[in-house]
């Protein structure tokens, strides 16, 4: 067979495709990217559509690959130069056993003996638990032919990603987020100023008449040396000033007006801007948020987005009006001395080589010093809203100092960059110096000799000119600083603008007004990052209206299985099905709202408890609210509110007790009146007066709905008819209570334990 | 329950017939078998408190610091976290490719030569103290860059502007 049309994860290096029996049926492959001593080996797709570099002392190996049939693993490396078969007979396991970095696949045999058969690194990982899972169930009697399509989907999605820009794409044939509006940065930013178009063109032809009429003086001086002074021509004179007096009215009154209308369409572009960050970032997926400060992302929206308006303008306005002031003197000039006016040029190429220079050496510092506040930032958004955890730690002083620290690195860094910003305009006012100086030597020379054809009057305008004329110039070369500094900025923002949503499209998906609840996890393997695997082989079906209580340890799962649930990471492997319906199916805004979410911390808005109740449905009506409330037990507790419903949570709910902010997160909930009901150890941190409070409303809600309870208390899951038991990421029991209790398993003994405790309890009162 | 410490010869590390594991064997003669070493302090002290954890990741002992040991035990454990831990030093920087946001550094590493795929360069390029550099990829592999200022020159421009 043709080794190099086979399934793989990865090319397969022809040192492997040689070594491969032609005669056997392979059905697919694992490459690995790693010798078993940990060395890269060789790979071939560095740089796409780059040459790669010749270079290369370093002596790389073919990578070591696993050819799978439907009974038997080759394993061939050419970094130990061997080939080795093992047949599925022998083998009684195989699983991918994670390192720091690394990670290998061990087989396990039927005589006890254990084997490490490939090593590799994080990239390879998820392709070898496919690989391993394609053993396991071959072993276990299942249809290798229905196991290889999974790891083909399995190794499609891995290698799914996006031909230009080389990232993972949500699902096969989606289209690139990023490429998909991915155009040059000026264009990305074209969408904010089209609306701003005519007043930005009405802005720019105001201002080419404010700048013809600011080149008129010179000329006057001319006259004025030339002609009204030597003839004493008094009346042209007044005509003259009358003429300026009346330009400069509309001189003064246009700058007034387009400044005004500049700043006018310079708000509506931050604040379209703005709004466009912010939307994106309410879309992002908690992936994103997992990995990004949120100090960074208020950044972008509050101040980023300024920087990048004024850029805009910038851009729009002055580029183009200060060209033509500077072919308008240019011409000028010439026609006046196209001599001096080449002596005036000379430092010109000067001015532009060295802004090159300047860009280059400034370049670097604008990120580095935005990454050093971001780190001021991110201290800030970080410690100000937990000033109560700081001070209950008496940890004021290390705050302050932490952040003089933060400071004090941004202070060098922003000082280093000043060195050279503050060097190089002073440079360039130098050099335009001695361009005037330049003029002074050889135009007074010539204003003094007959016939040179260059009159006193002229040689002052010219001056004048040469002041104005390097304006443009100095802008123009400057041009590179603010550029410099907006592209970091424009990098940032688009991160949020272009980062992957959590659905391409908004309206895109089924929107169910209401579920019947039944929940089907199939095969669901999840781990938020390569380093750990936290849901394995996760499967269970629960029917509409059922109970079901999860338990399990701390950090076994529970809440990333929900999670997952409400969709808020979408990078699982396997399907979930809701009311048999793939949940990628639905749209993720709509399917929340049929979820009622309760959190073991109830989020809070600084708002009144009406609103903080009335969140997910804004439209409801106050005696609904109400009626939620007295469900939750919460009605009671806010009647005595000196400001009832209206009461003032502060930030995050302070104002209220745990149990308090808890009660109002499910009286949010009952609003909702949603087809299926959540609760993360909703009772876990108030006493047990509360609990039972909770819990009666609880109880109340559950009826006809389809509830997933995650509880540390047993005792909470009294009404649940099916229980799950999760350990490291693994269903280890699920059954109803007597099913599990008859077992003896670890329900059993986690039920043994906590009677235990209550019994020790109920001795201690007595 | 309280924490057990290994100072130095409280007990020995010896190799274990399982790749990538250690077994030890306490003063008084008791065994425990196939224990995985693993650093507490992976980023900040690499030699010191490493965690010994049988297969349920049950912690069986704390080696308080690895140079206390038995020169034998200390070369057992070295040789087995050498392994573990993989996180190649990049002694040369050979090319950069940045496009679409997504940052790409060809790098020469101890290991070898290794395209690093970086997503977001504002998190996973960490400058640590005295020029340490640590780097993470899309895959969550990580790397370090001893002394960014040991660098070659053209290494350093490559890096420039982005720690
Ligand atoms: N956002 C995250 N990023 C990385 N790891 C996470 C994240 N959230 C949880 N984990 C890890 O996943 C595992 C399961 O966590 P979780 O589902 O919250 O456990 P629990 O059963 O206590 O609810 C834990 O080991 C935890 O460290
Ligand atoms: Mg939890």
């Amino acid at each position: 067979m043709d080794i190099s049309q086979l399934l793989t994860n990865k090319s397969i290096p022809t040192v492997v495709a040689e070594k491969a029996d032609p005669q056997t049926e392979y059905l697919f492959a694992l490459v690995s990217d790693l010798s078993r001593d940990a060395r890269y080996t060789e790979d071939k797709k560095l740089h796409p559509g780059k040459k790669q570099k010749k270079n290369q002392d370093i002596k790389m190996f073919a990578a070591d690959s696993i050819l799978f049939t439907k009974d038997a693993l080759t394993i061939i490396s050419p970094t130990e130069d061997s080939v080795r078969r093992i047949a599925f007979s022998d083998i009684q396991s195989v699983a991918v056993k994670r390192m720091y970095g690394n990670a290998y696949l061990k087989i396990e045999k039927k005589n006890e003996e254990t084997e490490v058969i490939l090593r590799f690194t994080y990239q390879i990982t998820v392709s070898a638990e496919a690989a391993a899972r394609y053993v396991n169930n071959v072993i276990a009697g299942e249809d290798y032919t229905e196991e290889v399509k999974t790891v083909q989907e399995s190794y499609e999605r891995l290698q799914c990603v996006c031909p230009n820009c080389g990232r993972t794409l949500l699902r096969p044939g989606a289209t690139c987020i990023h490429c998909r509006s991915k155009r040059q940065i000026v264009s990305r930013l074209a969408k904010y100023v089209k609306p701003e178009l005519k007043l930005l063109i009405l802005c720019i032809v105001n201002c080419v008449i404010t700048t013809t009429i600011a080149l008129i003086p010179p000329y006057t001086n001319q006259m004025i040396v030339d002609d009204f002074v030597p003839n004493k021509n008094y009346k042209a004179m007044l005509w003259m000033v009358v003429f300026m007096f009346v330009a400069y009215v509309v001189h003064y009154g246009l700058m007034a007006h387009r400044s005004y209308l500049l700043r006018a369409a310079g708000n509506r572009i931050v604040m379209n801007l703005r709004s466009d960050v912010y939307e994106r970032a309410q879309y992002l997926p908690m992936r994103f948020y997992d990995k990004t400060p949120t100090g960074s992302v208020i950044n972008r929206i509050s101040s980023d987005s300024l920087v990048i308006q004024s850029f805009i303008l910038n851009i729009s306005q002055n580029i183009i009006v200060q060209s033509m002031l500077l072919v308008g003197i240019i011409v000028i000039m010439l026609s006046m001395n196209w001599w001096l006016t080449l002596i005036s040029l000379l430092p010109v190429p000067l001015v532009v080589v060295g802004s090159r220079i300047f860009r280059k050496k400034i370049a670097p510092y604008y990120r580095k010093i935005w990454r050093r506040w971001s780190a001021v930032t991110s201290l800030l958004t970080d410690t100000i809203p937990c000033v109560r955890v700081v001070k209950t730690f008496a940890a004021e002083k290390r705050a302050v100092n932490k952040f003089k620290e933060y400071n004090e690195d941004w202070r060098i860094m922003d000082t280093n960059a000043s060195k050279i910003t503050s060097i190089y305009p002073q440079a360039v006012n130098f050099l335009i110096t001695i361009g005037t100086l330049a003029i002074w030597a050889f135009g007074g020379r010539m204003a003094m000799e007959e016939g040179s054809g260059l009159t006193l009057g002229t040689l002052v305008a010219f001056i004048s000119y040469t002041s104005i004329f390097y304006n443009p110039i100095n802008y123009l070369a400057n041009l590179s600083d603010t550029y410099q500094n907006t592209l970091a900025s424009v990098e940032r923002v688009l991160d949020i603008l272009d980062a992957d949503l959590e659905v391409d499209d908004e309206d895109e998906g089924i929107k169910p007004k209401s579920v019947k609840g039944k929940i089907e996890f199939k095969n669901i393997n999840f781990s938020f990052d390569r380093s750990k695997k936290v849901l394995s082989d996760v499967n269970f079906v629960i029917e509409p209206g059922d109970v079901v209580g999860i338990v399990g340890t701390t950090g076994s799962g529970k809440s990333t299985l929900i999670n997952i649930l409400l969709r808020f990471y979408d990078n699982y492997e396997g399907t979930i099905y809701v009311d048999d319906v793939d949940l990628k199916e639905y749209n993720p805004g709509a399917f929340r709202e049929v979820i009622g979410y309760v959190q073991q911390e109830p989020m809070m808005f600084r708002d009144t408890i009406f609103n903080n109740i009335a969140y997910g449905r804004p439209d409801a009506q106050v005696e609904e609210v109400f009626n939620a409330a007295e469900i939750a037990n919460a009605h009671s507790f806010i009647v005595k509110q000196p400001d009832g419903y209206d009461s003032m949570l502060g930030e995050r709910g302070i104002g209220l007790s745990g149990g308090e902010k808890q009660r109002v997160s499910i009286a949010r909930a009952v609003l909702k009146n949603p087809s299926i009901l959540i609760f993360d150890e909703a009772t876990a941190a108030v006493d047990s007066e509360t609990e039972s409070l909770i819990q009666e409303a609880i109880d109340r809600m559950i009826s006809g709905r389809t509830t997933l309870m995650i509880a540390h208390r047993l005792s909470t899951l009294r009404k649940a008819n099916k229980i799950i038991v999760m350990e490291n990421g693994k269903i280890i029991e699920m059954g109803s209570q007597e099913e599990l209790l008859a077992k003896q398993g670890k329900y059993y003994t986690l039920v043994q334990i906590q009677n235990m405790g209550s019994k020790q309890q109920a001795k201690e009162e007595v | 329950m309280s924490i057990r410490y290994i100072d130095c010869d409280e007990a020995r590390i010896m190799p274990s017939e399982t790749e990538y594991h250690v077994d030890l064997e306490w003063f008084g003669g008791e065994t425990v078998k196939n224990l995985e070493a693993k650093r507490l302090f992976p980023v900040s002290g690499l030699f010191q408190y490493i965690a010994l954890l049988d297969s349920s990741g049950k912690e069986v002992a704390i080696v308080r610091n690895i140079d206390h040991l038995m020169p034998e035990s200390k070369k057992v454990l070295l040789a087995v976290l050498n392994e573990y831990y993989m996180v190649p030093k990049i002694t040369k920087v050979l090319d950069k490719h940045d496009k679409f946001g997504v940052l790409k550094f060809m790098v020469e590493t101890e290991r070898g030569i290794r395209t690093i795929e970086i997503r977001n360069r504002h998190n996973d390029l960490k400058l640590m103290y005295e020029g340490r550099v640590l780097i993470r990829d899309a895959d969550d592999n990580r790397y370090e860059i001893e002394n960014i200022d040991a660098l070659d020159r053209h290494s350093r421009s490559l890096l420039n502007g982005e720690i």
